[in-house]
């Protein structure tokens, strides 16, 4: 059993391209005993309970998720991190600024702003994305249109909302 | 060193409950629900910081489970309203 | 003189317990529900966020830095999916 996820994690790492079951195994499997570990700590007795339980964490994950299509691109996901990681903290400097500026500086409204991801996790993904970054929060969508509230409507929200799509699409895979 | 993370605990607290006049005010179930979600986070900010300052140990765990179950009354309330809007639309309950 | 260390944990959490004051503040001045979803969603966020940063150097062992990550980053995918929810819901409450 042990040799078997000795392989599959070496073969995580090595192989390109796009992810094999193998592939999508180990990585969950390594996700889930990790979790483990957090919660256990490390104590060597208690390491096969740990590969148990992730193992059927594993099961659990594949019934719930099964593998979609994503193919990660790692340096544009690398960007896509980095710039989620700036946008948030732009986001809560440009909320904070907001709130405590003397004289409210808003202008709310909805935005509808056209989106080319299919329905479906990856939309979700990428909505969960946005409504982290500044000034806009997604409130579902409607066929290929998603509204979007913002706090300044006067912002190109929309024209920032597609750039980020691209970044997305590049760095997840989804087309 | 750990006075600084108490008193930072601490103002975090103080000021999320502050923020609890929302559920006085309302004016929505909504304001007041998000009221209760800033003191989920507030709350899970002091647990760590205490954690940290006191090193008893499990603390963080209680920030953990915390963060685990923060989706879930959010999801609850969520899906309360909006099976209350499709009924209003089928005409079946009048508000 | 502090050790470099603390001196970094004192900036980060202090600038989280600016942020959680900021989003209580948003939450009690914004005009309406939509707008007090933005200041959660993003001040507490950040805040958490900025805690967690500054406790990472002191924890003792990597997987209780991964707990701090994980609880964050837990809030964080809880917060930013309940405020779609929500959003989702007032968006329709409202036409």
């Amino acid at each position: 059993m042990l040799a078997f996820h000795r392989t599959a994690i070496f073969e995580a790492f090595m192989s390109p391209g796009a992810p094999t079951p193998t592939k999508v195994l180990a990585a969950r499997l390594a996700f889930f005993f990790g979790l483990w570990l957090m919660i256990a700590g490390w104590t060597a007795k208690d390491l096969p309970v740990g590969l148990v339980t992730a193992g059927g964490a594993v099961w659990i994950s594949l019934r719930l998720l099964p593998p979609g299509h994503a193919q990660p691109r790692l340096a544009p996901l690398a960007a896509l991190v980095l710039r989620f990681l700036r946008g948030s903290i732009f986001a809560g400097f440009d909320v904070a600024r907001r709130a405590l500026s003397p004289r409210l500086d808003l202008n709310p409204g909805f935005v509808a702003c056209p989106l080319t991801l299919p329905s479906g996790e990856s939309r979700n993904a990428f909505c969960l994305y946005q409504s982290l970054q500044p000034g806009t929060l997604p409130t579902g969508a409607e066929g290929g249109t998603l509204q979007v509230h913002a706090l300044d409507r006067s912002q190109p929200v929309a024209a920032n909302l597609a750039a980020d799509e691209a970044l997305f699409k590049k760095a997840t895979g989804y087309e | 060193m750990n006075e600084p993370l108490l008193a930072a605990a601490g103002l975090i607290v103080l000021t999320v409950a502050v923020g609890l006049v929302r559920i006085l005010r309302g004016p929505d179930d909504v304001d007041r629900l998000m009221a209760v979600q800033l003191l989920g986070t507030g709350g899970i900010a002091a647990l760590l910081l205490t954690a940290y300052a006191t090193g008893v140990p499990g603390v963080d765990d209680v920030a953990l489970g915390l963060a685990l179950l923060a989706a879930f009354a959010t999801m609850a309330f969520v899906n309360l309203l909006e099976t209350d809007d499709d009924e209003t639309e089928l005409g079946e309950t009048e508000p | 003189m502090i050790p470099l260390v603390d001196l970094f944990s004192l900036c980060a959490i202090g600038a989280g317990v600016f942020f959680f004051f900021a989003g209580t503040v948003g939450l009690l001045r914004f005009p309406d529900s939509l707008t007090r979803l933005h200041a959660l969603a993003k001040a507490d966020n950040l805040g958490l966020g900025l805690v967690a940063l500054g406790l990472l150097p002191r924890a003792d062992s990597a997987l209780a830095a991964f707990k701090l990550i994980v609880i964050w980053a837990l809030v964080l995918l809880s917060g930013a999916s309940t405020a779609q929810l929500i959003g989702r819901a007032l968006r329709r409450g409202r036409k």
